[in-house]
């Protein structure tokens, strides 16, 4: 019989790595960021898994916690392993107390709104298709110099000279203009819906978009439907970004 | 023996130190935003070249600057400043001196980084270095002096670092020399010369108020309002002050004036009012020494740029809000600057133009509503009122009244509140620049159903709104905030330091159980 492999690693420590480097994965690794309450399922899956692998294939008394009992007990041998106990009795209770400190001593915030970005239109908004986006070239690219003065006298002092959403009076207002060089922004709405939120601006809104904090005009009150037509040819112009179209 | 420990006893160490790491875990920030992906190109050699300049410019900067560099785009109307007029030569930012043309740097400096507190933005996210020097090279054109001219640099000596006695020695200067007359005793753009001031092209033009450094066009470091002394600023009444003031002078004067910045970058914006408690009365005083302790909070104001009529210039950029409160009422400080003291004044012939009252007031919802949903944040709308507390100049009173938004291309929809039923007091004063107005009110009312009630521990919506009377705001036409909160702050509980510390007894009973329960010999696996 083949003689088996002595362990140069305790099993408890190889589980207890391959914990933690499950850990700095999902929290350093892993993009966006996952909240903690993410992390905490995950962990605690992972902890699961590691008791029945340490109970199937070890005896989890001798691995896991005859040590621990030991390290805690006093049992240890070597200044080192002397000294790192006491570190850790002393240490735990102090992260205790100011965990625990920290989640009492909350700082009173204000309610979120949270809001729907980008709800559904109504129904008199779907489905139009922009009248101005013609095969002629030359008359294209006149209507978009005509949308592009509409933006310039119009959008620009929310949506910005650079139409990122960052104009002279951006900051002031919540929620913030629209970024149209944000690619997650532009490419994903169709035309239609564009012209529905320029049209009838903050106040058209839904209530679960929050319309009483929008500064966005109803430009149907001071544009006319050629205007908000031809300003959507210049923002896609402009970024390069083509609106959705309908599949 | 050391690998010994370790082989024996890690485990147990990095299992609490895991545990104890991941409890300890705060929430965690909202996912980061996506960033833009890279496109690939093939790289190709960046040249500089006029016609470049010339595609960019009509494609970037023509909306704003116009077809020939006059200022004269579509978006110029609006601003203020108006956009550049490159026409004559006058260039404000610059290293060269005072009658010269600009260097190239100087020019690509301004592209690059953009002008804050104005619609010029930083090109940098956008266009690459050889893009703006072509573009540069093509907004020279529109200026003939930049063919027949050389830049002539100016020259920066050994630098004085800020100290008291600099400070000091620049704050004589500042008074002597006669800064004081534009920019007025506080740097806040008040001084008697301000009213008349015009630019170049005949337009009337506002000092620089040196109290808020952030938006300092061209720098508020040392250095840069040194350069801004020396070269003054072409276009504009601000003069050079080289044959003037040596480099001693000039860095002692610039050391002052970057210390009157009220902030050390940008403003730190709240989203709250927090209200704290006091002993005794409520201030009713805006001179009352007790608000000096107090935390200030800012907010941003901006032009009412959404309904008809619409205000695109508006003077007042911001409020600052200290608040106190007893067990009776709250009092709210509310702080602005201003550099005109304007009270009601009608038209004089057809060059001055009528002046209104300068104006601050605080907006609440009319009824407190279940859920988030509040009026719309520009004074209401018909279903749902807000409840306005506004201070007059002209009065020296708070006044109040309902509003239901704003009926395009007339105005305000007001409803006056009779004075009988006004809960706030108020008073201001102005000083410097600078005006100062207390909104004071008991906290609960006797009419409990139609007046708001405030109460300690909760937060209320709150937006701010102001007036320059002398900029021809009024009604509709002003700055104002998004909706903020304020809070009427409780003191915290004792409960933050009694039930951590209740933990800490209960871990270190199960220590002291542990190792007591090893050295009996109870438990498994005894060593010996």
């Amino acid at each position: 019989m083949a003689q088996i492999k002595k362990e140069r690693v305790p099993p408890g420590i190889r589980v207890a790595l391959a914990m933690l480097g499950f850990y700095l994965v999902l929290k350093y690794v892993v993009r966006p960021p996952l909240p903690f309450s993410v992390i905490f399922m995950y962990m605690c899956m992972a902890l699961a898994g590691a008791i029945m692998y340490l109970t199937l294939f070890y005896n989890i008394k001798d691995a896991v916690i005859t040590p621990l009992y030991t390290f805690l007990g006093g049992g240890v041998e070597g200044g080192m392993a002397k000294g790192g106990r006491y570190a850790v009795l002393v240490a735990m209770p102090l992260l205790v107390w100011f965990g625990s400190y920290e989640k009492f001593n909350k700082k009173m915030q204000p309610p979120l709104d949270s809001r729907v970005i980008h709800p559904a239109p109504p129904v008199e908004f779907t489905g139009l298709y922009n009248p101005y986006r013609v095969e002629d070239k030359e008359l294209f690219k006149k209507y978009v110099a005509d949308g592009k003065e509409i933006y310039y006298r119009n959008c620009i002092f929310c949506h910005g000279d650079l139409l990122n959403g960052e104009g002279i009076y951006a900051h002031g207002f919540n929620p913030k203009p629209a970024n149209f060089q944000d690619p997650t922004v532009l490419p994903m709405l169709q035309e239609s819906f564009l012209f529905w939120r320029i049209s009838t601006g903050g106040i058209g809104l839904p209530q679960e978009s929050t319309p009483w904090s929008s500064a966005m005009p109803r430009w149907e009150a001071m544009l006319s439907d050629e205007q908000r037509w031809k300003v959507i040819l210049f923002l896609s112009e402009y970024t390069g970004f083509s609106p959705r179209t309908w599949e | 023996m050391l690998i010994t420990a370790i082989r024996k006893y890690g485990l147990p160490l990095l299992l609490i130190l895991g545990v104890v790491a991941t409890s300890g875990q705060a929430e965690e920030g909202a996912p980061a935003e996506p960033k833009k992906a890279e496109e690939k190109k093939t790289e190709e050699k960046p040249t500089v070249s006029m016609e470049l300049g010339k595609a960019i410019y009509e494609k970037r900067c023509l909306g704003c600057h116009g077809p020939s560099g006059a200022g004269d785009g579509p978006a110029a109307e609006r601003f203020k400043p108006r956009p550049r007029d490159f026409t004559r030569g006058l260039f404000k930012y610059k290293t060269t001196a005072h009658g010269s043309v600009p260097n190239d740097d100087d020019l690509v400096r301004v592209v690059t980084r953009g002008l804050p507190g104005t619609g010029m933005p930083a090109w940098q996210s956008l266009l690459k270095e050889n893009e703006i020097r072509s573009v540069v090279q093509y907004i020279k054109t529109f200026a003939p002096q930049f063919a027949s001219e050389t830049p002539k640099q100016i020259t920066i000596g050994a630098e004085i670092k800020p100290s008291k006695e600099s400070i000091e020695k620049g704050k004589d200067l500042f008074n002597k020399v006669g800064c004081i007359m534009c920019h007025g005793d506080e740097g806040r753009g008040n001084g008697p010369l301000a009213p008349t001031l015009k630019d170049n092209w005949g337009r009337p033009v506002q000092p620089r108020n040196l109290t808020k450094g952030w938006v300092f066009r061209g720098g508020n470091a040392p250095k840069d309002i040194y350069t801004r002394i020396n070269t003054g600023l072409m276009g504009t009444p601000m003069p050079s002050f080289a044959s003037t003031l040596d480099n001693e002078k000039s860095w002692n004067l610039a050391n002052y004036v970057n210390s009157l910045s009220q902030y050390p970058g940008a403003p730190d914006w709240k989203v709250a009012v927090v209200a704290k408690p006091v002993t005794g009365e409520v201030a009713d005083d805006p001179d009352d020494p007790r608000w000096a302790g107090l935390e200030q909070h800012s907010f941003p104001l901006v032009g009412q740029v959404t309904i008809d009529p619409r205000m695109f210039t508006p003077t007042v950029d911001m409020v600052t809000v200290k608040g106190m409160y007893n067990a009776k009422d709250f009092a709210l400080l509310v702080i602005w600057d201003d550099p005109t003291k304007s009270v009601a004044t009608p038209a004089a012939g057809e060059t001055v133009p009528e002046i209104f009252d300068d104006a601050v007031a605080i907006q609440f919802p009319a009824k407190m509503k279940e859920g988030n949903e509040k009026p719309y944040f520009i004074m209401g709308d018909p279903a749902h009122p807000v409840y306005v507390a506004r201070w007059t100049a002209g009065t020296n009173k708070v006044d109040e009244f309902n509003a239901t938004g704003t009926e395009v291309k007339v105005g305000l929809r007001i409803k006056p509140q009779e004075e009988s039923h006004w809960q706030f007091k108020g008073k201001g004063t102005y000083k410097s620049g600078q005006y100062r107005a207390v909104f004071k009110r008991a906290l609960t009312t006797e009419d409990k159903e139609t007046d708001l009630q405030i109460e300690p521990g909760k937060f209320y919506p709150i937006a701010f709104t102001a007036w320059d009377g002398s900029n021809g705001e009024r009604d509709a036409q002003r700055s104002l905030s998004a909706w903020y909160s304020i809070l009427l702050e409780v003191p915290a509980s004792k409960d933050r330091f009694i039930y951590p510390t209740l933990f800490l007894l209960v871990v270190v009973g199960v220590e002291w159980w542990i190792s007591r329960s090893y050295r009996n010999g109870n438990g498994n696996g005894k060593q010996k």
